[in-house]
């Protein structure tokens, strides 16, 4: 008994004197020992879903990305230093993305540029910003996004808020009687409808109902017979590719003649496939502009695909657009500390970005949102109106 | 209202075709199948692969191509799933029904993340398409898609019940059911017998694969969760373990989720089957047709 | 064994269900033979503990806090699964709940973390009476499936009601602050500079999950414990050795709904978002194969399980995409050959003094042990043991 006591104590008094001499002797409390020194590259951390449900978008994310920072090498560097791009995994997923954060901020990046889904890049925002990193977040633009107030943070995607404000413009242009709006319960797809429900009815136009369908199911004969019995002429619908696709097809289907208008989320060249080759009139989308859209953005794809051997895709611009501004602000600012490139890029006025001429609010976000309106043709989205008139 | 109605039935007439597997294995081994549903979505990528093979090789008229890739793919996901009760459930049978349930759901992500290591995690496109127009009636629109797949299911259904009826290992499957111990006393070969129902219950599923791919225009590889639970739904609805009471919990789920959705708007129509489900588990755990338990199978 | 009535018992409304643990008062057992056992145990929490003094890397602590939680939760689920033998598909609603009491309390009642606890743990427990109270009746099977059910009505539910924030979640929860001092603001302790609140969540989260390990398998030797193990291992006669079975299942729900519940109040402060899509069927599905990889109803085991599945996926960054497959794969192999988990409940370490000994006083081995093939076949071919009788189908038979 004694003995065991005994044992015990002496179990504990080695225990604890280890404690205080490894406590002395190390220098690893509390924080990272950042690897890069001034003179080494600048790293630039990129957070995106390479595996998971949205890995297709993290590729282009990273490529678009990659193109910047070569560009930026090739003339010279940031600062005197050469950048580099450090990407990590988020799958989409907001355990993977706060992992992935902070394996990129042990790992010493400066700079964050990168996120595709909102919930996954909202918990990012909090340890970048705490280790004084300044965020661009390129794909992303839920509008939690920004009320988290932190001044280091910016939207280069437009805002759910100014795609919808584009997608009413359509639908007035379009002279619709009476709007069906469809959404899959996602935050942004919802947070879309929301949105366009308030300003259509603030300009007058009328939004006949609104429905929820699960992006797991095929079969939405049910909201497809509401659309038709409720004649609506146009639909909008914010889910992602699939089930917009499905429902365009099972309305038509039930004899929707109308326009069919979906979200960014489902503007995919898949969307022809998956919809049936019967169904692709009138299939228009919000869209931000792709490089095949632009006028002379013929080099700069011709580059791309020598470079990754593979067509550019959604948000691949904008991953391109985010590190430019990101290296912009670097260079104005004179070094990567967070406020001053903070400050340095909400002092951008008009910088060329493929979008367009980039002012940002003290948001954040683009002042000036670059939504166009797509329209399906021979199975592929190209421009349809870019709503400047 | 009749529109409701028709929309329910076809949906329903995919849940009976899932539910009818697991009602059929669950009748014999009392084995809640968790992997059932992504026997289905097997189905739907056999399909898919069988139909290119097949359409590169020789032309023929969709409707018939359809018929055969049907045929294929029943008689392949079947032997899918014989082969998967053989190396996963075979083994352990007879070890507590907490390991076999847990086995169940290792197999169904094994199946479903195989699949979409195979075919990638974005949806494929089922390249024939059953689109002929849709018919009015009574002031409903149906589409001939929809009636195909109501008449497919009954047809597929009557042909089980007749050969559970009327065939020899129709009434083998009936002995093991009410008792399996007394069943191979009296020499009926029971391994061989269960297998014979994990084929019929997955090509079944696999029928149903095909169907909806042929149906909707694609596939994914989570396509088989949803309609998985929701099958288990319908069987214990119907009264699970039994045959007729598949079918009927399929349809009556069909219709329930059709008019749930009706009233109470499309984003709490899972919670609305659910509800069903628990309510139905709690007070009336035996189904509509419990009262029948005894002529289970 | 202890569980028999000795005087006539009161109405079992009145009558304490079973006593929650042991008396906390044994000493250090070191020459038992689980003492090699309780050694490693205890070396690894000094480990654990000293470790940010070594290495404090944002990615370490951060991937280690999360790796924490995932034992937290193992731990619960091990009590409704390992100990209990209910299968519990949809345990990752509890997680929501207590996730989303956290985040309400904290952000629209304006209560602090610390003060939102006992809210989380009441919140728990009645999630815990209201789900567990009509499914645990049915069938084990049933079971499942309709606690799969809740969980999704749960996250749907969620992702539907204003009060939750709708699908955009919670945002900008309030991290963990003591009497006026907030984690964020950092502190000097003995000259080094502790800043970021990356490390104090490591803290904050290895203590909740010692303690929360520690309480588990203190309940779980305790009378209680043997209750669950009984009902796990034979239901009826349990029932016949006069253990409220319904009562001892309940109790092992509302204990796994309230260590989930802690440990989503982890993950929201942790996250500092949260939002439906964390809470999805396969995360259940996760920390059941943590709890089934590790070994059922083994603490050790269950720790090792958790630690592996929310760990995998960092080392292997880039292949994740296979982690499912590999998990799911890994499942069926387990439970074929060797269903007792990778660390089994009865498992001694070779080098202990007395293994013998040990392997008569270890537990019972849990009931996926493959039985002998005598004892198999005498059970016949059905899935039902011996005592199998034409049952009512309203009532279970045997887990």
């Amino acid at each position: 008994m004694t003995n065991n006591y005994l044992t015990h104590r002496l179990v504990l008094i080695a225990v604890g004197l280890s404690t205080l001499a490894l406590t002395a002797c190390s220098g690893g409390v509390g924080g990272d020992q950042p690897d890069a020194v001034d003179d080494g590259p600048i790293r630039i951390g990129m957070l995106a879903p390479l595996t998971g449900s949205e890995s297709v978008y993290g590729a282009y994310l990273r490529n678009g990305a990659q193109m910047a920072v070569d560009e930026i090498n090739q003339q010279g560097g940031l600062l005197g230093r050469t950048v580099e791009l450090v990407v990590e995994d988020d799958g989409c997923d907001a355990q993977m993305a706060t992992a992935g954060a902070t394996k990129l901020v042990s790992a010493g990046v400066q700079l964050a540029v990168g996120g595709y889904c909102s919930g996954s890049t909202l918990p990012t925002e909090q340890i970048f910003y705490d280790n004084g990193i300044p965020q661009v977040i390129t794909a992303a633009n839920g509008s939690q996004l920004i009320e988290a107030g932190l001044d280091s943070v910016f939207l280069v995607n437009g805002l759910a808020t100014q795609q919808a404000q584009s997608a009413v413009k359509f639908a007035q242009k379009q002279a619709a009687q009476a709007i069906f709006t469809v959404d899959d319960g996602d935050a942004y797809p919802k947070g879309l409808t929301d949105a366009f429900a308030e300003y259509a009815t603030g300009v007058g136009l009328n939004i006949v109902a609104h429905e929820q369908i699960n992006k797991a199911e095929k079969d939405f004969g049910a909201v497809a017979t509401d659309i038709v019995g409720r004649g609506a002429d146009l639909v909008f619908c914010t889910a992602y590719v699939q089930p917009c696709a499905l429902l365009n097809q099972q309305a038509r289907q039930y004899g929707f003649a109308g326009d069919f208008l979906i979200g960014d989320g489902a503007v995919d060249a898949q969307f022809a496939d998956l919809t049936g080759a019967a169904y692709v009139d009138r299939v228009y989308g919000t869209f931000t502009q792709t490089p095949d859209m632009l006028v002379g953005a013929d080099s700069w794809l011709a580059e791309y695909q020598a470079k990754f051997k593979a067509e550019p895709g959604p948000y691949t611009t904008q991953a391109y657009d985010g590190v430019r501004v990101m290296a912009e602000g670097v260079r104005l600012a004179g070094s990567t500390d967070r406020a001053a490139v903070a400050q340095a890029i909400h002092g951008l006025n008009g910088f060329e970005l493929f979008s367009g001429p980039a002012t940002f609010t003290d948001q954040g976000v683009l002042a000036d949102s670059s939504f166009v309106i797509v329209v399906l043709k021979e199975g592929k989205f190209v421009l349809y109106d870019d709503l400047k008139s | 209202m009749i529109q409701v109605i028709v929309n329910g039935l076809s949906v329903g007439a995919f849940y009976a075709l899932v539910a009818l597997g697991y009602s059929m294995v669950y009748g014999i081994i009392k084995l809640l199948n968790f992997a059932h549903g992504d026997i289905y979505m097997l189905g739907a990528y056999v399909g898919f692969v069988v139909l290119g093979a097949l359409t590169s090789w020789l032309s023929l008229p969709t409707a018939l191509g359809l018929v055969l890739v049907t045929l294929v793919t029943m008689a392949l996901t079947g032997g899918a799933g014989v082969l998967l009760e053989r190396v996963a459930y075979r083994p352990i049978r007879h070890a507590p029904r907490l390991s076999l349930l847990i086995t169940a759901v290792g197999l169904s992500f094994a199946l479903e993340y195989g699949v979409r290591q195979i075919f990638g995690p974005q949806p494929s496109h089922f390249p024939v398409q059953i689109d002929a127009g849709s018919v009015h009636l009574f002031g409903a629109t149906i589409t001939i898609a929809r009636i195909v797949v109501i008449l497919v299911a009954a047809g597929l259904m009557v042909v089980l019940a007749l050969f559970v009826a009327k065939t020899r290992q129709g009434r083998a499957m009936r002995a093991i059911a009410l008792d399996a111990k007394a069943a191979r006393l009296m020499g009926i070969d029971v391994d061989r017998t269960i297998s014979l129902v994990f084929f019929i219950g997955s090509a079944l599923a696999g029928a149903a694969g095909v169907l909806a791919g042929a149906v909707y225009g694609t596939i994914d590889f989570l396509m088989g969760f949803i309609i998985g639970i929701k099958a288990f739904t319908a069987a214990v609805i119907g009264g699970i373990g039994n045959l007729y009471g598949a079918m009927l919990g399929g349809v009556a789920l069909g219709l329930l989720e059709s008019f749930g959705v009706a009233w109470l708007g499309g984003q709490w129509r899972d919670v609305f089957s659910f509800l069903c489900l628990i309510l139905f588990l709690t007070f009336r755990p035996t189904g509509i047709l419990g009262g029948r338990v005894q002529e289970r199978m | 064994m202890a569980l028999i009535p000795r005087r006539p018992r009161p109405p079992a409304l009145l009558r304490p269900p079973v006593d929650l643990v042991q008396p906390l008062g044994r000493r250090f057992d070191w020459r038992g033979p689980r003492a090699p056992l309780r050694l490693i145990g205890l070396l690894a929490v000094v480990g654990v503990f000293v470790l940010p003094f070594l290495n404090a890397s944002t990615y370490l602590m951060q991937i280690l806090t999360s790796a924490y939680i995932y034992v937290m939760l193992a731990m619960g689920l091990n009590v409704v699964v390992g100990y209990a033998g209910l299968l519990d598909l949809g345990y990752i609603a509890f997680f929501a709940v207590g996730a989303y009491t956290s985040g309400i309390a904290t952000t629209r009642l304006g209560l602090s973390q610390v003060q939102a606890i006992p809210l989380v743990i009441v919140v728990c427990v009645l999630a815990g009476i209201v789900i567990g109270g009509p499914t645990l009746r049915l069938r084990s099977d049933y079971l499942a499936i309709v606690t799969l059910g809740f969980g999704e009505i749960i996250r749907v539910t969620a992702n539907n009601l204003s009060v939750t924030g709708g699908p955009a979640g919670i945002y900008a929860i309030p991290g963990w602050q003591f009497f006026g001092w907030r984690l964020r603001d950092g502190f000097s302790l003995g000259g080094l500079r502790f800043n970021g609140q990356v490390t104090f969540y490591y803290f904050v989260a290895l203590i909740v999950t010692v303690l929360g390990v520690l309480g588990i398998s203190q309940i779980a030797r305790g009378r209680l414990g043997r209750a669950w193990k009984a009902v796990r291992d034979d239901e009826d006669a349990a029932e016949a050795m006069g253990i409220n079975t319904y009562l001892a299942k309940i109790t092992a729900y509302i204990i796994g709904a309230v260590w989930a519940g802690l440990a989503g109040q982890l993950m929201a402060t942790q996250q500092s978002a949260i939002s439906p899509p964390s809470f999805q069927f396969l995360h259940s599905a996760l920390i059941l194969m943590a709890v089934v990889l590790g070994g059922m109803g083994s603490t050790p085991g269950v720790i090792v399980g958790a630690l592996f599945i929310s760990l995998a996926p960092e080392f292997l960054r880039g292949v994740a995409d296979w982690r499912y497959l590999i998990f799911g794969l890994l499942l069926i192999l387990v439970m074929i050959f060797r269903p007792a988990g990778l660390w089994p409940a009865s498992a001694v370490l070779p080098w202990s003094r007395d293994r013998r000994r040990a392997a008569e006083t270890a537990p019972p081995p849990p009931p996926e042990s493959p039985s002998s093939p005598a004892a198999a076949a005498d059970r016949g071919p059905t899935a039902d043991g011996p005592t199998s009788a034409p049952a009512s189908p309203e009532r279970e038979v045997r887990p």
